[in-house]
C-alpha cells in the first residue's frame, strides 16, 4: 500500500549568494501514512524544516520525488497547510480575518468564510476573540489562530513547523493538549517537526529522527502509547525508555 | 545649582506604569502650565513693548502688537479678503499634494520591489531630495509663466519625496515571513502586494504624508514670493513691501494653521488606519 | 541553516548599486544630449549637457561662479555657525533642566512648525540685503533642529547612567561632562544634515529677493536674459553642493556613529 506521503531520494542543496553551497537534504526517504501523526526530530540545521517547506510546495528539490495521495507537489495547493513557529499573522487582521485568508485566497463567499471560521475558532478554544488583533493575543492564543487558519481550508495535510517552540514551557504543555484534541476532531494527517523528543513522543505515532546536515532519515520509532494521550503518560516507565532510545540515536547527531 | 531633585531621580529610576509614585496636581500639569505659560507671557511682553521702551519715531510706526494683528486676522477673515488669495494658495498646495501621492506611491511601490531599479534611480532621489526645491522656481517659472503651475510644481517636487523614499521603505520592510506565510495558501503576486505589502506600509506612508505637508506649505510660501500673481503669499509680500507688518504676520498666521490643521487630519486618518498597532509607534 | 562563510563577492557585485546609479546617470545626460536629435531645440526654453559645460567652463574661467559661491557662503556660514552656537546650547539647557524644557517646548514647536520663511520678506525690508539681513533669514531657518536635537540628545540618556554617576560621587559638572557632552553630538551631526538644507532655502530665498550677486541671483539673472545654460550650470551646482554636503554628513555620521541610522 503506498504511503499517503512519499518522499524518495529528495536531495536540496542551497546556494546563497556569494557563500558556498549548503547541502540541506541527500537522498532523503519518508513514508507517512494517511491520518498519522509523524514528528521529525534532528539537530538544527538538518533540513526538517527544509523538507516541511518542500512539502508546502514553496522550494522545489533538486532531485528525487515528493508524492502526495501519488501525485507530484508543483507549488503550494489547497491540500496542505503550515503553521509557523513564529505565527505568521497579518498584523493588520483580527484573529477572524486571518483565519478566513485562506478562504478568500479560494475565493470563497462570505458567509461561507464566516461559517468556516466560526465553528473553527470555537474548535480551538477562541470564542470571544474573534475580533482581537494579534498584538493583543497572547503566543498560545496566536498559536491557535495559526492552527485555525491552517485547517480553514481542509487541508488533508498539516505541516507543522516547530509550532510551539516559540512559547513557554507551560503554554506549550498546553498547546501540546490542545492540538491533540483537535487533532481528533478534525482527522488530517499531520507532519510535525520538534526538537522537543518529549513533545515528539507524546503527540506522535511514529517519529523519525534525521541525521545532521545534510538530511537523511536515520531511524523510525513507533510509538506504540494508547490514544487518547494524557498527561500522565509522560511519567511512565514506556514513554522514559522511548525517550532514551530517541535521544541515543539523536545525540550522536548533534554537534555543540 | 542643578534642578533635578531627588524626586526626579526616583522617579527616572522606578519604570513608569508600576508602583510610580502618584504625582500631584502639579506635576500632571507642570509642563502645560509652563509651556502656555511661557508663549502668554511673551506675547504680553510683545504687546506692551512699545509702552515701556523708547523707539525712534520710525520704528513705532511699523512696530505692530499682537492685538493689532489679531484685528487684521479677524478683519481679512470678517470682510472676506482672505477668502480668494487663501483658496489660490490651498489650491496650489491640494493639486501638488495630490500630485505627488499619485506618483509617488506606486513608485515607491516599484522601487521597493525592484533593486535594480531602486539602484538606478538613487542618485537622482539622492540629488532631488538634498536640494532646495526654491532652485528650480526660476526655471519652472520660464517654462510654467507665474500662474498657478509653477507653484504647483515646486509643492509636487517638495512633497514627492518624502512620499517616495518612506512608501519604498515601507515596502523594502516587508515581512519576509509573511510574504511566504501568503503564498502558501495560493497568494500570487498581486495578492501578496495587496495582502501583505500595501498594509505594512502604510504606517510608513503616513509618516512620508506628514514630512510632505509641512514640504509643501513651505514650497507655496516660497513659490508665491517670488513667482506669482495671486494667493497669500503675494498679499504677504507686497504688504511687506507697504511695510504692513500685521498682514506678514497674519499670513504667517494662516499658513501655520493649514499646516497643523492638515496635520492634524493625518492624524486622524492614521489613528484610524493603524488600529491594530500595538500602542507605541516611533513615527516622527 | 548556519551560514559561517565569509561572503565572496567580487569588485561589480560589491560595488553594484553605486556602478547601477552611476550608469543611470550616464545614461540621463546621454539621452538629454541625444533627444534633440529628433526633437527641435529651443534654447530659449532648454539646454543641453554640452552647451551646459561651455558655459560652465566660461563661469569658472571667470571667475564669476567662484564669485557668486562666495558671495553666497558668508551670510549661510554666518548664519549657520550663528545656529550652531545658539542652538545646540539652548537645547541641551532644554534638554537638562526639565522646567526649562517645559516651558519651551511648546515655543519651538510652533516655530519649527510654522513655515517661518514667511516672515522673510520682513527681515529683508528692515534689515535689508546685506549679509545681516540674508544671515539672518539663514539663523532663523536653520536653528530649530540643532535645539531640537541637542535636547533630544540630553533626554535620552540613559537615566541609569546618571544615577551611576552620582551614586560614585560625581558633581554636576562630572556628569556633564562624562555623560551629557559625549552622548550628544551624534544627534547635532544629525540636526546638521537636516539644517544643511534649510540653511540652503534660506540662502536662496534672500537672494531672490533683492540681491546683486550670489548663485541664488545668479540663477534668476540667467533665466531673465534666457541664457538657459549658464542658468541650468548653476542650477546644477546648487545640486553638486546641497548632495556633497548633506551626503559627506551622512557619511561622518555612519562613519563616527555607526550605531545611527536613518534618512
Amino acid at each position: 500500500m503506498t504511503a499517503y506521503i512519499q518522499g524518495r531520494n529528495v536531495n536540496l542543496t542551497f546556494r546563497p549568494p556569494n557563500r558556498g553551497p549548503v547541502r540541506a537534504l541527500a537522498n532523503f526517504d519518508i513514508d507517512v501514512e494517511d491520518g498519522e501523526f509523524l514528528s521529525i526530530v534532528g539537530p538544527s540545521g538538518c533540513g526538517k524544516s527544509t523538507f516541511l517547506n518542500i512539502l508546502l510546495g514553496l522550494i522545489k528539490p533538486d532531485s528525487g520525488d515528493v508524492l502526495i495521495h501519488g501525485k507530484k507537489i508543483s507549488g503550494p495547493g489547497t491540500d496542505r497547510a503550515m503553521v509557523f513557529q513564529e505565527f505568521g499573522l497579518l498584523p493588520w487582521r483580527t484573529a477572524q480575518n486571518n483565519i478566513e485568508l485562506g478562504l478568500e485566497l479560494k475565493k470563497v463567499p462570505a458567509e461561507k468564510r464566516h461559517a468556516i471560521a466560526g465553528r473553527l475558532i470555537d474548535l480551538v478554544g477562541l470564542s470571544g476573540f474573534e475580533s482581537h488583533y494579534p498584538h493583543e493575543l497572547s503566543g498560545g492564543m496566536k498559536q491557535r489562530v495559526g492552527l485555525a487558519r491552517a485547517l480553514a481550508t481542509d487541508p488533508e495535510v498539516l505541516l507543522m513547523d516547530e509550532p510551539f517552540a516559540a512559547l513557554d514551557a507551560q503554554t506549550r504543555d498546553l498547546m501540546q493538549a490542545e492540538l491533540l484534541r483537535v487533532w481528533r476532531e478534525a482527522r488530517k494527517t499531520v507532519l510535525f517537526v520538534t526538537h522537543q523528543i518529549d513533545e515528539a513522543i507524546y503527540l506522535s505515532d511514529r517519529v523519525m529522527v534525521m541525521s545532521k546536515r545534510p538530511g537523511r532519515a536515520k531511524k523510525i520509532f513507533a510509538i506504540p502509547l494508547p490514544r487518547p494521550r494524557d498527561y500522565e503518560m509522560r511519567v511512565t516507565p514506556q514513554f522514559n525508555e522511548l525517550k532514551l532510545e530517541i535521544w541515543n540515536t539523536l545525540k550522536d547527531e548533534i554537534t555543540v | 545649582m542643578t534642578e533635578i531633585q531627588a524626586d526626579d531621580l526616583i522617579i527616572a529610576a522606578i519604570p513608569a506604569g508600576s508602583d510610580a509614585p502618584r504625582k500631584s496636581v502639579w506635576q500632571r500639569f507642570e509642563p502645560t502650565i509652563l509651556g502656555t505659560g511661557t508663549i502668554v507671557l511673551l506675547l504680553l511682553v510683545w504687546q506692551f513693548l512699545p509702552d515701556f521702551v523708547p523707539m525712534k519715531a520710525g520704528t513705532k510706526l511699523f512696530f505692530t502688537v499682537p492685538s493689532h494683528i489679531a484685528g487684521t486676522l479677524w478683519t481679512m477673515f470678517a470682510t472676506g479678503s482672505i477668502w480668494k488669495p487663501l483658496g489660490v494658495s490651498a489650491s496650489a498646495f491640494a493639486i501638488g499634494l495630490a500630485m505627488a501621492i499619485v506618483v509617488g506611491l506606486p513608485l515607491g511601490v516599484l522601487l521597493g520591489r525592484s533593486a535594480t531599479l531602486n539602484a538606478m534611480v538613487d542618485p537622482f532621489i539622492t540629488a532631488f531630495n538634498a536640494t532646495p526645491r526654491l532652485v528650480f522656481l526660476p526655471l519652472l517659472m520660464l517654462w510654467f509663466g507665474i500662474g498657478i503651475w509653477s507653484k504647483v510644481a515646486v509643492v509636487f517636487l517638495g512633497a514627492l519625496f518624502p512620499l517616495l523614499i518612506n512608501t519604498y521603505e515601507g515596502v523594502r520592510n516587508a515581512d519576509k515571513l509573511l510574504i511566504n506565510v501568503v503564498r502558501s495558501f495560493g497568494a500570487g503576486e498581486w495578492d501578496i502586494a495587496r495582502l501583505v505589502v500595501v498594509p505594512n506600509s502604510l504606517p510608513f506612508i503616513i509618516v512620508g504624508l506628514r514630512l510632505a505637508i509641512g514640504r509643501a506649505v513651505l514650497g507655496v510660501v516660497v513659490s508665491e514670493f517670488f513667482g506669482s500673481q495671486d494667493g497669500l503669499g503675494v498679499v504677504m509680500v507686497r504688504a511687506a513691501s507697504e511695510f504692513k507688518v500685521d498682514v506678514v504676520f497674519a499670513g504667517l498666521i494662516v499658513f501655520a494653521a493649514l499646516s497643523l490643521i492638515m496635520t492634524a487630519l493625518v492624524k486622524l486618518l492614521e489613528d484610524r488606519l493603524t488600529r491594530w498597532r500595538p500602542q507605541h509607534s516611533n513615527a516622527s | 541553516m548556519d551560514e559561517d562563510v565569509a561572503p565572496q563577492q567580487n569588485f561589480a557585485e560589491r560595488y553594484r548599486k553605486p556602478l547601477l546609479g552611476a550608469l543611470a546617470v550616464a545614461i540621463f545626460f546621454a539621452a538629454w544630449q541625444a533627444i534633440f536629435l529628433v526633437v527641435p531645440f529651443n534654447p530659449l526654453f532648454i539646454s543641453k549637457p554640452s552647451l551646459i559645460f561651455e558655459g560652465y567652463a566660461d563661469l569658472i574661467e571667470s571667475g564669476d561662479l567662484a564669485h557668486d559661491l562666495a558671495v553666497s557662503a558668508v551670510p549661510f556660514l554666518y548664519g549657520f555657525g550663528a545656529a550652531i552656537i545658539v542652538g545646540v546650547p539652548l537645547g541641551i539647557v532644554m534638554g537638562w533642566y526639565p522646567r526649562v524644557g517645559y516651558a519651551l517646548d511648546p515655543l519651538m514647536t510652533v516655530f519649527y512648525a510654522s513655515p517661518l520663511v514667511a516672515l522673510s520678506p520682513l527681515v529683508v525690508i528692515f534689515f535689508g540685503v546685506g549679509v545681516g539681513g540674508k544671515a539672518l533669514i539663514i539663523f532663523f531657518l536653520s536653528v530649530f533642529p540643532f535645539v531640537f536635537n541637542a535636547c533630544a540628545g540630553v533626554r535620552t540618556v540613559d537615566p541609569l547612567l546618571i544615577n551611576v554617576v552620582r551614586s560614585l560621587g560625581g558633581s554636576e559638572w562630572d556628569l556633564f561632562r562624562k555623560v551629557i557632552f559625549p552622548s550628544v553630538p551624534p544627534y547635532i551631526v544629525a540636526a546638521s544634515r537636516i539644517a544643511v538644507g534649510r540653511a540652503l532655502i534660506g540662502v536662496l530665498v534672500g537672494e531672490f529677493f533683492a540681491a546683486s550677486e550670489g548663485i541664488g541671483y545668479a540663477i534668476s539673472r540667467f533665466g531673465d536674459i534666457f541664457s538657459l545654460d549658464r542658468m541650468f550650470g548653476c542650477i546644477l551646482t546648487v545640486m553638486v553642493i546641497a548632495v556633497v554636503l548633506t551626503e559627506s554628513i551622512r557619511w561622518a555620521e555612519r562613519a563616527a556613529f555607526p550605531w545611527r541610522s536613518g534618512r
